[in-house]
C-alpha cells in the first residue's frame, strides 16, 4: 500500500480530522484525514481504491476495536467525523457514479423511542463501509419507513429500539413492512433486543454491534 | 402520606469527570484526551443547563402489601423482579421518588449532533444520565437521614427498567406521584420527559440492608452504570446500582 494511504488509513482510524484538530496528540501538526484524501486525489490514486484500501478498512479496525471493548463510542464518532472530512472529497465521483455506493440503508430508531446514538453510530459505520445511509431519524412510524423504502426499492432497512415498550413497536413495523415488500431485508438493533426476539417478530437479522451489521450487509452483497 | 421535594444547583452534585468517562467505558488513567477536554467543556457550562428537581412520596405499612414478589402499593401492583422483592421484602414503608435535570441538556445534545458534532452531543447525553444519578443520590441521602431519625434504614434505589423489572411499570410508578410531579411526564411508551429523569421505589425500615454494589444482581450487559460500577474509580460511584 503506497504511504499516503497508508498515512490516510491511520488518520481515519485514530480520529484525525485534519491538520488543526490537535488530537491524537501523537499526530498534532500534521495533516489529517481532509488533506490526505485530497492529496492522494491530486497523486492519481484512484477514489475507489482510495474508498477501499484506506477509508473503510480505516473505520473497518477501530469497529473492530469496539467491538473487542478496546475503543468505545468517543472513538467510534471521532473516527466517523475524520470519515467524513476525507469522503467530501470523493463526493462528486460518488455524484459521477465512478465510485458505487454498496447499496442504500435505511435506519430509524422506532415509533415512540427518542434513543439516537447508537443508531447513528451504526448509521455512520455503515456509511463508512461504502453504504449509501438515509437516516430518518427518532420516533419513526411504520408510514415512514414505507414511504422511504417506497423510495429506496433496493434498500435494506435497519431499526433501533432501546425500551422493551417500544420493541412492541419495532415488532409491529416489521410486520407492515414485510406485508407489503416481504422480500424486504430487515435487521434490529438495540440493547434490550435478541436473535430470539429478531426470530419472532419476522425480522431477518440481528446485531449486537455496528460491526456485525456491517459483516451482515457485506455477505449480501457477495 | 408525607411529600418531599428538592431543589438542587449542580454545584451540589457529587462527581467528576472521571465518573462521566469511566461510564463511556475508560479506565482510570486511559482516558481519551480529547474526550477529556470535550467533559470539562461541558462541566464548566453544566450550571446553566441543569434544572435539578426531585422528590418522593412515602407509603407507610397500612397501604403496603408484599405477595407473591408483588408489591402492592395502594392498589397498584409492582410486578418487581425477584431480585428486587428480596430486596424489598423486609421494608416497612416505601418511598416512591422521582428526579430531573430538566430538558436543556437533551435538548443542547440534540442541538450538537444534529448540528454534526456527535462526539460533543454524546458528552452532553453521558453527562446527564450521569448528573441526574448524582441528583438523585443526594435525595436518597436526605431520606435516609430523616429515616435514620427514627431508627430506620433504607434499601437501594430500584428503577423500572433495570435488575429486571419492566419498564412499562412506569406507569404504576407515576399513578402514586402527584400529577407533573417535578415536571415530569410520561410518553405512552414509558418514555420520560425530560429524559435525563429517574423514578423509582427505595424501601425503609428497621431490618432492611444497602447494598454497595448490586450490579451483578442483574443480567444488563451494556449498561453504563455497569460500566461505572466496575471500573477501576467506583469509589466515586455510590448509588447501589
Amino acid at each position: 500500500m503506497s504511504d499516503i494511504l497508508e498515512r490516510l488509513l491511520h488518520s481515519v482510524e485514530s480520529g484525525k480530522i485534519n491538520r488543526l484538530s490537535p488530537f491524537p496528540p501523537s499526530l498534532k501538526g500534521q495533516d489529517g484525514a481532509d488533506e490526505l484524501c485530497k492529496q492522494a486525489l491530486d497523486e492519481g490514486i484512484k477514489p475507489d481504491i482510495i474508498l477501499n484500501e484506506a477509508l473503510i478498512p480505516g473505520m473497518s479496525n477501530i469497529g473492530e476495536k469496539y467491538s473487542q471493548g478496546r475503543a468505545f463510542v468517543p472513538e467510534m464518532l471521532i473516527s466517523a467525523k475524520a470519515m467524513t472530512a476525507a469522503m467530501k472529497h470523493l463526493k462528486p465521483f460518488f455524484i459521477s457514479g465512478e465510485i458505487k455506493r454498496k447499496g442504500v440503508f435505511v435506519i430509524g430508531t422506532v415509533a415512540g423511542d427518542l434513543h439516537e446514538i447508537g443508531k447513528n453510530i451504526v448509521s455512520m459505520t455503515i456509511e463508512g463501509s461504502g453504504w449509501e445511509v438515509v437516516d430518518l431519524g427518532v420516533d419513526v412510524k411504520a408510514d415512514k419507513f414505507l414511504e422511504t423504502i417506497e423510495k429506496y426499492p433496493g434498500s435494506v432497512v435497519g431499526m433501533s429500539a432501546l425500551l422493551t415498550t417500544t420493541m412492541a413497536s419495532m415488532e409491529s413495523i416489521v410486520k407492515e413492512i414485510k406485508n407489503k415488500y416481504p422480500g424486504k431485508v430487515i435487521m434490529v438493533g438495540g440493547a434490550p433486543l435478541s436473535h430470539e426476539f429478531c426470530n419472532s417478530i419476522g425480522a431477518d437479522f440481528y446485531s449486537p454491534d455496528p460491526r456485525g451489521a456491517v459483516e451482515f450487509l457485506k455477505k449480501l452483497g457477495a | 402520606m408525607l411529600i418531599e421535594k428538592y431543589s438542587f444547583a449542580f454545584k451540589d452534585l457529587k462527581f467528576t469527570r472521571n465518573s462521566i468517562a469511566m461510564a463511556m467505558g475508560y479506565q482510570l488513567n486511559s482516558v481519551n484526551p480529547q474526550v477529556e477536554e470535550e467533559i470539562d467543556e461541558v462541566l464548566a457550562v453544566a450550571e446553566n443547563l441543569c434544572n435539578i428537581k426531585g422528590g418522593y412520596k412515602i407509603f407507610d405499612s397500612n397501604v403496603l402489601e408484599k405477595i407473591n414478589h408483588k408489591l402492592i402499593i395502594e392498589n397498584q401492583s409492582l410486578c418487581v423482579h425477584p431480585i428486587v422483592f428480596r430486596q424489598i421484602k423486609k421494608t416497612e414503608s416505601i418511598a416512591v421518588f422521582l428526579c430531573t435535570l430538566g430538558n436543556e441538556i437533551t435538548r443542547k445534545s440534540r442541538e450538537l449532533i444534529n448540528a454534526g458534532e456527535p462526539l460533543k452531543g454524546y458528552v452532553y447525553d453521558t453527562f446527564g444520565s450521569i448528573a441526574v444519578e448524582a441528583a438523585m443520590d443526594l435525595i436518597q441521602e436526605e431520606l435516609r437521614m430523616k429515616s435514620s431519625l427514627s431508627g430506620l434504614k433504607i434499601t437501594n434505589r430500584y428503577s423500572p427498567g433495570y435488575c429486571g423489572w419492566n419498564i412499562s411499570e412506569q406507569e404504576k410508578i407515576f399513578s402514586l406521584l402527584p400529577d407533573k410531579f417535578c415536571g415530569v411526564e410520561l410518553t405512552d411508551s414509558c418514555l420520560m420527559l425530560p429524559v435525563k429523569s429517574v423514578s423509582g421505589i427505595i424501601g425503609i425500615g428497621r431490618n432492611v440492608k444497602y447494598n454497595s454494589y448490586t450490579c451483578n444482581l442483574c443480567d444488563m450487559e451494556k449498561c453504563l452504570y455497569k460500566n461505572l460500577a466496575n471500573s477501576s474509580y467506583s469509589n466515586d460511584f455510590n448509588t447501589g446500582r
